[in-house]
C-alpha cells in the first residue's frame, strides 16, 4: 500500500511511479527503434534531457507572456522553442558522441518535439508549483533515461551478445530483439512486468483501467 | 491482384509498423472508432499538406542552414494545423468544441513530423525522388498506412483490453506486444 501511494504521488510521478515509458507510453519510437545499443542509449540519454529540461524551463519562463493566447499559438510556440534548443544540443552531441546522430537518425531531431515539451507541459507541469514543477520534470527525464537504459542492456547483451560495444557472451543470442519488432515486444513486456511490479496484485486490474483513462485524458487535450 | 500487392506495399513501407512513429498517438484514438477516424484523417492531411511545405523548405533552403530545417518544418505543420482548426471552426461551430481535441492530438507528433524527416531524408538519398509529387505522394502514403495501422489496432483492442487479458497486460503493455507481431509479419513482407 505504501508502494501504491508513492507510485501516486505527484513527487514520485515519472520515475518509479508512473514512469515517463513503462505506465504512460511517452516518447516510445526512440526506445523501440533506437534503444538497441547502450551506444545509442547514451546519446539519446543526453540530448532528450538536456533538451527536454531546458525546453519546459523555457516554456514555464514564456507561459505568463503567453497564457491569454489561443492553445494552438501556445503548443506551437513549445514546439518551436523545443527545436531552436535542440540546435546547440545536436552540436554537442556530435562533439560527445561521434557517429551517434547517424545511427540514431529522425529519432532525434524527434526528440524536440516529444510529448514532455508539447502536452505534458500544458497538462501537467504548468499547473503545477516552480519547485514541485521542476522534481517532476526531472523525475520524468530520469524515468525515460532509466527506460531506456533498461530495454538497450537487455537488447544489445541478447541479440548481439555485446556490452556497450564490448563482447560479452554469444551462447544465447536472439537477433529479432535488435529489430523494431523487437522492441515492439519487449517494451509491452516490460510495461507489464512494471505494472506487475509497481503495485499489489490486488488493485493492478483498477490501476490498468486508471493509466488507460489518465493517459487518454492526458494526451488529448480539451483546450 | 494489384490491390493485393499495393496493400503489401504500403503495409511493407508503413511508418508505424516499421518505424515505431505514432505509435502512442495511434493508442490514444483506437479508443474509440470517432477518435481514431478524425485523428487518422487529420494525420492525412497534415502529412500530405505537411510533405508539399517540406518540399518547398527543402529547395529553398540553404545547406548553410539545414539545423533550421525541423523549425520550418514545425513552422509549416502549425500553419496547416490552425487551416485545419479554423476550417472546422467554419463548417461546423456546434461540434468545433468535440473535434477540436482530435486536431490537437494530430497536429504535433512523432507520425507527422517523423513523416517529413522521413521522405526528406529518403529524397536527398535519392534526387529521382525530389519532386513535389514524389513527397505528397509518400505524404499521403504515410497518412494512409496510419488509418491501416489503427484499424490492425482496432480490431483487436476491446479483447486486449478486456478483463480476459491479465491485469498486468490489460491495455497497452498487450498492444504493444500485438503491434510487435504484427511488426514481425511486415518485417518478412520487406
Amino acid at each position: 500500500m505504501q508502494n501504491n501511494k508513492l507510485s501516486r504521488s505527484p513527487g514520485f510521478s515519472g520515475f518509479i511511479g508512473n514512469n515517463t515509458v513503462f505506465a504512460e507510453l511517452m516518447v516510445i519510437s526512440p526506445v523501440i527503434m533506437c534503444g538497441d545499443t547502450l551506444q545509442n542509449a547514451k546519446a539519446l540519454i543526453y540530448a532528450f534531457s538536456a533538451v527536454t529540461f531546458i525546453s519546459v524551463i523555457i516554456c514555464c519562463l514564456l507561459f505568463r507572456l503567453l497564457r491569454r493566447l489561443p492553445y494552438a499559438i501556445r503548443i506551437m510556440t513549445y514546439a518551436a522553442v523545443g527545436s531552436l534548443v535542440y540546435i546547440p544540443i545536436k552540436l554537442l552531441t556530435q562533439s560527445l558522441y561521434p557517429g551517434a546522430l547517424s545511427r540514431i537518425g529522425i529519432y532525434f531531431p524527434l526528440l524536440a518535439v516529444n510529448s514532455l515539451i508539447i502536452l505534458q507541459t500544458e497538462a501537467r507541469f504548468f499547473k503545477m508549483r516552480p519547485f514541485k514543477m521542476t522534481a517532476s520534470l526531472v523525475l520524468h527525464i530520469l524515468g525515460f533515461d532509466a527506460a531506456i537504459f533498461i530495454m538497450s542492456v537487455i537488447r544489445e547483451l541478447f541479440a548481439y551478445g555485446t556490452l556497450n560495444s564490448r563482447m560479452v557472451s554469444s551462447h544465447l543470442l536472439i537477433s529479432g530483439l535488435g529489430a523494431p519488432f523487437g522492441g515492439f515486444i519487449l517494451l509491452g513486456l516490460l510495461c507489464g512486468l512494471y505494472r506487475r511490479l509497481s503495485g499489489s496484485s490486488s488493485d493492478i486490474a483498477e490501476k490498468a483501467d486508471d493509466e488507460n483513462k489518465a493517459k487518454e485524458s492526458c494526451d488529448v487535450s480539451d483546450n | 491482384m494489384f490491390l493485393i500487392t499495393d496493400l503489401l506495399a504500403i503495409l511493407a513501407a508503413n511508418l508505424i509498423l516499421t518505424q515505431a512513429l505514432g505509435t502512442s498517438t495511434l493508442f490514444v484514438a483506437a479508443k474509440s472508432r470517432r477518435g481514431l477516424l478524425w485523428t487518422a484523417v487529420n494525420i492525412m492531411l497534415l502529412t500530405t499538406g505537411g510533405s508539399a511545405a517540406a518540399y518547398s523548405i527543402d529547395i529553398l533552403l540553404p545547406e548553410s542552414a539545414a539545423d533550421f530545417r525541423l523549425l520550418l518544418y514545425i513552422a509549416a505543420v502549425g500553419l496547416l494545423y490552425i487551416l485545419l482548426l479554423l476550417l472546422l471552426y467554419i463548417i461546423s461551430r456546434k461540434s468545433f468544441g468535440e473535434r477540436k481535441k482530435y486536431v490537437h492530438l494530430s497536429a504535433f507528433n512523432c507520425a507527422v513530423m517523423g513523416t517529413l524527416l522521413t521522405i526528406s531524408g529518403r529524397a536527398s538519398g535519392a534526387p529521382e525522388l525530389m519532386t513535389l509529387k514524389g513527397y505528397v505522394l509518400a505524404g499521403a502514403e504515410a497518412g494512409f498506412g496510419f488509418i491501416l495501422a489503427a484499424l490492425i489496432l482496432t480490431a483487436a483492442y476491446g479483447r486486449l483490453s478486456s478483463e480476459d487479458t491479465p491485469a498486468s497486460f490489460r491495455g497497452f503493455p498487450a498492444m504493444l506486444v500485438y503491434l510487435g507481431l504484427i511488426s514481425m509479419a511486415v518485417y518478412t513482407l520487406s
